[in-house]
């Protein structure tokens, strides 16, 4: 599925095949569309993300049972992030879902709308009408400490401080879009969801207010403060408390599809679990051996090069006795250290919405 | 160090963090257990969920269980239950 904005980006612009999305890897540079992300506004092309309506009487019912989270009272003013798992408690995907009138609008990570897609279908149920939006929506992303002053330029003032996860029904040039308070990176984040015959022109209008920044810079800025990458985090086999995405799990609501997995997991302790890593040269490979004392102790999850620290920057998954900050443990025969997250402060942390 | 000094080392941070972790789900009556919450999840916004009025209970919280006041820190210090447990217990953070 290539970009709906692909005829509006540059022409050397590095593209990506990711899951089933060919995605802006990156306009320019990725430290200079990271540094943008960091420092002031940042315009994202989210359109590998899928967008899946679920409607009908037992709409609700179906994405209370499909969701890890709780979303029985999900309102259409309100988005979450939640996991979707199968019965083996392995992730299909982490989405954000949002409070329709009719039902709900689930946003799939980079990539993996059609894996959704399937899953859903594979459990749907009457009463339930599952329709793939990807063809007529899609999701241009605005992050960054100044993210809020694109959205009173661009749009309205009062949509830039609603409150987290909030959603609203907002105009642009005669277009309705649906707006929303998200972010991925710990910066100041924003969504819009809108008909693709108008995505041009909406991207053309808020890169007047910020630059754009690729799938690199962004998957660098949500590493940077634990947000999880499903694509690189979700290996196969791991459980969700392994990878350490337990908080995109409600493990209180009464079912779900994985939870007895999930709970056996959590109740069976051990297994191993996820902590960040700075420290030897070049970038590990996933499934680069961790060593402890000489002993062998886990595998590299992800690993990139950080601009913000200027360093190598990982997860590595080892024995849960050894899941902790401070340690030093070597990664293909070099010594790293791992981490407390954040592993960068976002400079959002310290600004206000004005 | 031997890999017994590194989970002897480790040790001290998960128990810090254990000791977090049950001082937020008591002291704000979170319907789950103490455990389900990982060091490393953010705590305000995403993750955990906690608000401004949660942050004023917690600096209460924890000058009363490890006699740390965080009154003037900024809000980095409540980044993740690791980057608390740095702050109330010094002895983390002087190794780190």
């Amino acid at each position: 599925m290539a970009s709906v904005l692909a005829t509006t980006h540059p022409t050397d612009t590095v593209y990506g095949e990711v899951g089933d999305a060919t995605v802006p890897l990156r306009f320019s540079s990725t430290s200079e569309e990271y540094g943008v992300l960091r420092e002031r506004a940042a315009v994202i092309d989210l359109g590998g993300h899928g967008l899946i309506e679920i409607t009908g009487p037992a709409a609700v019912d179906f994405a209370q049972r499909l969701l890890a989270r709780d979303v029985e009272y999900l309102t259409s003013d309100r988005c979450m992030m939640s996991l979707v798992l199968d019965e083996d408690g392995q992730v299909v995907d982490q989405v954000v879902a949002f409070g329709r009138e009719d039902g709900l609008l689930l946003e799939s990570s980079c990539g993996a709308g059609a894996r959704l897609l399937a899953h859903l279908r594979a459990h749907q149920e009457d009463g339930v009408e599952i329709t793939d939006r990807s063809g007529d929506l899609t999701v241009i992303g605005l992050e960054g400490p100044y993210a809020w002053g694109v959205v009173g330029r661009l749009i309205d003032a009062e949509l830039a401080s609603l409150p987290f996860e909030s959603v609203a029904e907002a105009t642009w040039d005669g277009v309705e879009i649906v707006f929303a308070r998200t972010g991925l990176t710990g910066e100041y984040g924003y969504q819009m969801i809108v008909p693709i015959e108008a995505a041009a022109a909406l991207w053309t209008g808020a890169l007047e207010h910020a630059s754009p920044a690729g799938l690199e810079a962004l998957e660098l800025a949500m590493l940077e403060v634990r947000q999880p990458i499903p694509r690189h985090e979700a290996t196969p086999g791991a459980t969700v408390i392994e990878i350490g995405a337990n908080w995109l799990v409600d493990i209180t609501k009464d079912d779900f599809v994985g939870k007895d997995a999930v709970v056996e997991a959590f109740e069976g302790g051990g297994g191993r679990r996820t902590v960040g890593f700075t420290g030897c040269a070049g970038v590990p490979a996933p499934g680069t051996r961790v060593q402890a004392g000489g002993q062998d102790v886990g595998e590299i999850v992800h690993a990139v090069h950080s601009v913000g620290l200027d360093a190598t920057l990982g997860l590595a998954r080892v024995d849960a006795d050894l899941a902790a900050a401070g340690l030093d443990l070597t990664v293909g025969g070099l010594s790293v250290t791992t981490l407390t997250s954040p592993y960068i402060v976002p400079k959002s942390w310290s600004i206000p919405i004005i | 160090m031997t890999i017994d000094e590194l989970r002897a080392k480790a040790a001290e941070r998960q128990q810090t963090c254990s000791q977090i972790k049950k001082m937020i789900v008591s002291r704000l009556d979170l319907e789950i257990e103490p455990d389900w919450i990982t060091d490393d999840q953010p705590l305000f916004g995403r993750g955990l969920e906690l608000d401004s009025l949660d942050v004023l209970e917690l600096y209460v919280a924890i000058e009363a269980e490890f006699g740390v006041a965080l009154y003037d820190s900024e809000m980095a210090v409540f980044g993740s239950v690791s980057r608390l447990a740095d702050e109330v217990n010094p002895a983390l953070r002087a190794t780190a």
